[in-house]
């Protein structure tokens, strides 16, 4: 029988353009020791360490989890790192996760961080040639092609981008805070890859993003509340293959209806009080409503459209502000997990969903072929 | 036939925030000392690190160090290559910084692998001109 899971504490940084006040290792302690002051533990409380960043080549630092061991209290403890991409945040946690579901560990520290000012993410994306086209001009093509088979008004975008940057107003930590926005001021900022406007777009950040999980007997033996793992999964497809759907890959899709499974989830749009998910560029929120069953085909924009989706609607989706507002990438995934456990504990303070005791997080990355999901609940079961 | 060319350097230069502990470090090897740091133990690493290999701990002061030490452990380069610290054979050895509990690894310009030997006093060489980088301590000399 697996052990349970929970989040006993969680910290993040102040995300910023640049972070030039602390070292990387100063970055990764900002955001650690706020969760172990939220799990009212030390460093000697932790039993691993499991790490996870995107490609090493955006800071140049390879294995960067080494020379961390020492910032991180790692030494002689297992130190593990976790390699998936944009969505290596969420990733990360659930790796962590099954340290404690599967009874080798009772309480782990789970880390992901980007530093993108020290060095330059898109040449690092290319694989250090020139002339890549950054994600921007990956992702724009399917969300043209999702706009034109759903025949969405051209300003469902907008509408993502404003909410989201509303709800980065009440979040501390966000990095973009863009008050005064109108969807028109959205659609006169520069188009960056048609359909994408540059408000409709993520930022460059620093930051990291930290959680301390526990199985049962620590869970219990917390003072605070805590937010139990329901369900766990992570799914992954080749970036291009004859037939594929790469608005609605078959990968997300599955990893959806595997987690809401083991979560006891039959029917996710009425039984999640809020979802954090990965949307980057704003239509990827009605891509990703629809490709988590949240809404039927071609039908995900009529959620945003209809309000659904906001801080005070019937599902609200992106209550921190997303990575449109804050993206430091290796731990954009993982502040999506963060973001679901703060929900159910009932931590997220001025972004607090009301009641919220069942909650999705969810993470992409690489061309929209890996995933990583989780169900956390302010219940055991 | 002339055909059109352009000279083209591809670079990318990435950048290191130190933040303020080893960031101390290096602005005292541009300033021509070492530095080191207090744990929370007492114990004085140097090099300088911001936390505490042994448990974690954040660390504390930094204090200034002499320029002399003692070679803890060394090994001899018969033959130095391109990015090697110095161009005549050399030995690379762990040194302890008196005042320090911790060691740090660096060129010993000996002169023959024969001076070398645990135990051995060294004293720190400074380049003429330094910019706040690892190099501006140019190698450990033996003391006469």
């Amino acid at each position: 029988m697996a052990e349970r899971c929970a989040v006993l504490g969680g910290g993040q940084t102040h995300h910023r353009r640049v972070r030039d006040d602390v070292s990387i290792a100063g970055m990764l302690r900002e955001a650690a020791e706020r969760a172990l002051a939220d799990a009212d533990m030390d460093w000697s409380d932790v039993d691993a360490v499991v790490t996870g960043k995107a490609p090493d080549p955006f800071e140049g630092i390879m294995m960067p989890e080494l020379y961390l061991t020492d910032a991180l209290g790692g030494t002689g403890k297992p130190n593990i790192r976790v390699h998936t991409a944009g969505s290596v945040g969420g990733s990360t946690a659930v790796v962590a996760s099954h340290l404690i579901s599967s009874g080798v560990h009772e309480r782990v520290l789970t880390i992901s961080w980007e530093k993108q000012s020290e060095g330059d993410t898109t040449w690092g994306l290319s694989g250090g040639r020139s002339g890549g086209t950054g994600a921007g001009g990956a992702f724009a093509p399917y969300m043209l092609r999702y706009r034109e088979n759903s025949g969405a008004p051209e300003n469902t975008g907008f509408r993502v981008a404003l909410k989201d940057r509303r709800n980065a107003l009440k979040n501390e930590y966000a990095h973009l805070k863009l008050a005064n926005l109108t969807e028109e001021a959205i659609k006169e900022s520069p188009l960056l890859w048609y359909p994408v406007h540059r408000l409709e777009s993520c930022p460059t950040s620093d930051g990291a993003a930290c959680m301390i999980l526990g199985n049962e007997k620590a869970a219990r033996a917390h003072s605070k509340p805590v937010a139990w793992v329901r369900g766990t999964a992570v799914r992954s497809e080749l970036g291009q293959f004859p037939g594929r759907d790469p608005v609605d890959p078959q990968a997300g899709r599955d990893c959806a209806a595997d987690v809401y499974r083991q979560a006891g989830i039959s029917d996710p749009r009425k039984d999640l009080d809020c979802v954090e998910c990965y949307v980057p560029f704003s239509w990827y929120e009605p891509m990703w409503l629809e490709n988590l069953h949240l809404a039927p085909k071609n039908e995900g924009w009529k959620l945003t459209m209809e309000g659904v989706t906001e801080l005070d609607g019937d599902l609200p989706l992106n209550m921190s502000g997303g990575v449109l507002s804050t993206n430091p990438i290796g731990a954009s995934g993982m502040l999506r997990f963060l973001e679901a456990s703060m929900q159910v504990r009932g931590v997220a303070g001025e972004h607090q969903v009301d009641g919220a005791s069942l909650a999705l997080g969810h993470a992409y990355g690489g061309n929209a072929q890996y995933f990583a999901m989780w169900v956390v609940g302010s219940d055991p079961d | 036939m002339d055909r059109p060319s352009e000279n083209f350097t591809l670079a990318l230069k990435y950048k290191r925030t130190l933040g303020p502990v080893v960031g101390a470090f290096l602005t005292g090897l541009r300033d021509g000392r070492l530095v080191g740091i207090k744990t929370a133990e007492g114990r004085v690493l140097c090099p300088p690190l911001e936390y505490d290999p042994a448990n974690g701990q954040r660390t504390g002061e930094l204090v200034d160090l002499p320029d002399n030490g003692t070679v803890e452990s060394w090994s001899w380069v018969s033959e130095p290559q391109r990015k090697h610290p110095l161009e005549r054979p050399f030995a690379f050895a762990t040194i302890r910084i008196d005042g320090a509990d911790s060691a740090l690894v660096h060129a010993v310009d000996a002169g023959s692998r024969d001076v070398m030997a645990a135990g051995l006093r060294v004293k720190a060489q400074y380049a003429e001109e330094r910019t706040g980088r690892m190099r501006d301590l140019e190698c450990f000399v033996p003391i006469a």
